[in-house]
Formats: structure tokens, C-alpha cells, sequence
């Protein structure tokens, strides 16, 4: 069962949309202690390391749940390359800080440089339409998701107590406003849209 | 962007247009970047609410399962740095691991009885940029591991007009042929690689026994997969084929 690549690992991937406990467990078993140790190596602890895995863990299940991602590499060496990423980003913020990067010398192949690229990629889009969507005023956050939560708009418009043909031109422009405070966001040249 | 644009992205979005008026939008899109890139954003846009807010129960109940099993994990390796003992929920998990691995075994077991297609074997390890970076190459690799080989095929094409001794590129190039069922195309590069000493010499015969593969010639699938050397990457993955095919 080990070794050989392509395919095998996706079970870590379909356990993660399953929810499945006893493949989360099997990730902080076989996986987890090698990102904890890198992390402890390069001006991070314990706890730091258990946010950045958490929060890396989510952006995988938000990635497969949302554009049917396909392992084609080993868990192991996309899952450490995430990890490295966001906490090498992490330190990067904290610019007050010294740090001082033990590379360790790693064989890590094509595949899983791609891969562990396009994911940080979408994590980083998501982290940003989420922080742009908190920045929106009620009424457009309400709309959306009632929108986005009720099949149909003429329930929609019922529910808030408004037209439907004000409710749909709404959405559209609340949707247009979200678009607009993404990009104009510093971040946004960065993020490859 | 103005009003009227978000409205018409979103009734694009949702295939309310008329034909004409689909095609009026695709003309702008495709002549105008900086309608096209307001578009791609919207559309991302909408794709994250819809996810975000329709999965938002069951995304909450992933996290609060990540959670405790997290927390448990690191309590438990701080407890093992100050006290070296096995607690009842470590061995729960042992056996628990154990169980997902009978488990997974039974699944890969039940794999083996069917017949094989090639689908099956179609995920391709994903492409990376070759070298250099041409606006073509990055386009054709996005085209390819977004599965969009349509695309990747004409993109790909391109490229090859500029770098045609190429052999990754050559392989790639049949893979998306194999994909769209072009199978001339496919096997005549396949076979130029095959005949030629580069590193994708291997890769290329087991991706020729996969296009016959998916044209149902099962012989001529034999023969191919046969002549994999036992270095090549792909060399288990051939036996274990031919074990299903014979």
C-alpha cells in the first residue's frame, strides 16, 4: 500500500469530504508530526503549529469540495508543502520578529509543487472573498444568503419582503459590489485571477 | 465596472441571454480584458458563496470533528513528553487506523474484480511548466490540469509549432488527443517518442497501451504494455493491467 503514487493517496482527500474520523486521525498520525517538527525547527511551537495544520487541513476539504480535487502525487509531500507555505507566509507578516529558515534538503517532486501551489492559491482567494464579504453592509450579506441558501428567487423576494424584480437586480449588484472590493483589494494582483 | 455589467455577468451566469446577447457578451469578453477579468472575478465570486453558504452545516461539523480530533492529538503528544504511556484513546486509534485499513483493502479488492477501462487509468499526473514562460505554455498547463484537453489540445499545438522536438510536451500533447479520441494523432506522436532515447520513452508506451486501451484493442494493449522496462514508473501499474486483461 505504500510507495507507489498516483491515485492511492486520494483516499486522504475523499476521507476529508466525508468527514471521516478515522482518516483525520490517520493524517495527524502519519503526517503531522513532520510539519510540527519543521515548524518547532523554524521559530514556531507547538500551538502555532497545530493552527497552521488545522487551517491547511480546511483549505484542502474547501478545495475538493468545491472544484474536485484530484490527487496526483503523495499526500505526504503536497500536505508538508501547504504547510511550510502558510507558515513561511505567517512569519513573513510578522516582520518584527528575526527568523532564521532551516531548509531542509527535500526531494519533492513536480507534481506535488504544482499541486500544493494551486491549492494555496485557492486558499488564499477564498481567505479573501471571505474577508471582503464580512466587509459588506447587512443587507447585501442577508440577500446573498438567503439567495444562495433558497432554490428560488420569488421565495427569496417573499421572505425578505421585497420584489422579486428588485430582489434579482439586488443580488446582481451585491454580488458586482463583493467583485469590486475584491479588486481593489492590495492583495489582488498577487492572486492570479 | 458599472450596474448594468454585474447584472448582465449575473443573467450570463444564470443562461438567461438570448443567443444574440450571449454572443454580443463573449465578443466583449474576449476583446476586452478588463471585462473579462471583472467577469472571471464575479463568477469565482459566485462560485464561493454558493459553496461557502450552501455547505456552510456540513463545513461546520467537519471543522468541530478536525477540531477535537486535533486538540486530542497535540494534548496527547504533550502528555507523551512528560508521561511515556499508551493512553486507551492512542490504542482506540491504532485499532481504528487498523479497521480503515481492512477497509480500504476490501475496496481495493473489489477494484480488481471489475473489468478494466481506461478510465480508470486517465488521471494524469498534472503538466508543469517546461521551461521558460510562454504565455501559451502557462495557458496549455492550466487548460490541461483543469481537464479543460479541448483547449490544452490547441494550446499544446501551438507551442509544439515553436518547440517540436519537445518530447514532454510531445506526451502531453497525445494525452489530450487520447482524451478527445483523436487516436491517429495520439499514437503517431506516442510511437515518435517511443522511437526516439528521451526520459519519456517508458511514459509514452504505457500511454500508447492506454489509447488502445480506450479503443477496446485489447491485443495490441498487451503487446504495448509488455514492453515496459521494469525501471519505469509506470511499470507496476502495467503489470497489475495486464494481470486484468489476460
Amino acid at each position: 500500500m505504500s510507495g507507489k503514487k498516483i491515485h492511492e493517496d486520494q483516499k486522504y482527500i475523499e476521507g476529508l469530504l466525508n468527514n471521516n474520523s478515522f482518516i483525520i486521525q490517520a493524517i495527524y498520525d502519519k503526517f503531522v508530526p513532520k510539519v510540527v517538527n519543521y515548524i518547532k525547527q523554524n521559530s514556531g511551537d507547538a500551538d502555532k503549529a497545530q493552527d497552521i495544520i488545522q487551517e491547511t487541513i480546511v483549505t484542502i476539504y474547501n478545495q475538493a469540495k468545491e472544484q474536485d480535487l484530484k490527487l496526483t502525487c503523495p499526500f505526504d509531500a503536497y500536505f508538508f508543502l501547504l504547510c511550510k507555505r502558510k507558515w513561511l507566509n505567517a512569519l513573513k507578516k510578522n516582520k518584527n520578529k528575526e527568523v532564521t529558515i532551516n531548509e531542509e534538503v527535500l526531494s519533492i517532486d513536480d507534481d506535488a509543487q504544482e499541486l500544493a501551489f494551486e491549492t494555496s492559491l485557492f486558499g488564499e482567494k477564498q481567505a479573501l472573498f471571505n474577508e471582503m464579504f464580512q466587509k459588506m453592509g447587512t443587507a447585501c450579506k442577508d440577500l446573498i444568503k438567503a439567495t444562495f441558501k433558497i432554490k428560488s428567487m420569488e421565495d427569496v423576494a417573499k421572505s425578505l419582503g421585497v420584489t422579486y424584480a428588485y430582489a434579482r437586480k439586488k443580488k446582481s449588484l451585491c454580488i458586482g459590489q463583493l467583485t469590486k472590493l475584491v479588486q481593489e483589494s492590495p492583495k489582488f494582483n498577487q492572486l492570479n485571477f | 465596472m458599472e450596474d448594468q455589467d454585474y447584472i448582465l455577468f449575473d443573467s450570463y451566469i444564470n443562461n438567461e441571454l438570448s443567443a444574440e446577447e450571449s454572443l454580443a457578451f463573449e465578443n466583449r469578453r474576449d476583446s476586452d480584458e478588463a471585462f473579462a477579468q471583472s467577469f472571471r472575478v464575479f463568477l469565482d465570486a459566485t462560485i464561493y458563496l454558493q459553496n461557502s453558504i450552501r455547505n456552510e452545516a456540513e463545513t461546520n461539523d467537519f471543522k468541530k470533528n478536525l477540531e477535537s480530533i486535533s486538540t486530542n492529538h497535540f494534548n496527547k503528544a504533550k502528555a507523551v513528553a512528560t508521561k511515556p504511556q499508551p493512553s486507551k484513546v492512542f490504542r482506540f486509534a491504532k485499532l481504528a487506523m487498523a479497521a480503515s485499513v481492512v477497509i480500504f483493502l476490501g475496496v481495493f479488492a473489489f477494484n480488481q474484480f471489475s473489468n478494466p477501462t481506461y478510465s480508470d487509468y486517465n488521471a494524469h499526473e498534472p503538466m508543469t511548466i517546461v521551461r521558460g514562460s510562454v504565455k501559451d505554455l502557462i495557458a496549455a498547463t492550466k487548460a490541461f490540469n483543469n481537464k479543460d484537453y479541448e483547449k490544452a489540445n490547441v494550446l499544446l499545438k501551438n507551442v509544439l509549432e515553436k518547440d517540436p522536438e519537445n518530447s514532454e510536451l510531445q506526451l502531453y500533447y497525445a494525452i489530450t488527443n487520447i482524451e478527445l479520441d483523436n487516436y491517429k494523432v495520439a499514437d503517431s506522436q506516442l510511437n515518435k517518442i517511443i522511437a526516439g532515447e528521451s526520459a519519456y520513452k517508458d511514459r509514452a508506451l504505457w500511454y500508447s497501451a492506454l489509447s488502445r486501451l480506450k479503443q477496446k484493442n485489447i491485443d495490441a494493449t498487451i503487446v504495448l504494455l509488455k514492453q515496459i522496462s521494469e525501471e519505469a514508473d509506470d511499470y507496476k501499474e502495467a503489470q497489475k493491467l495486464l494481470d486484468k486483461l489476460e
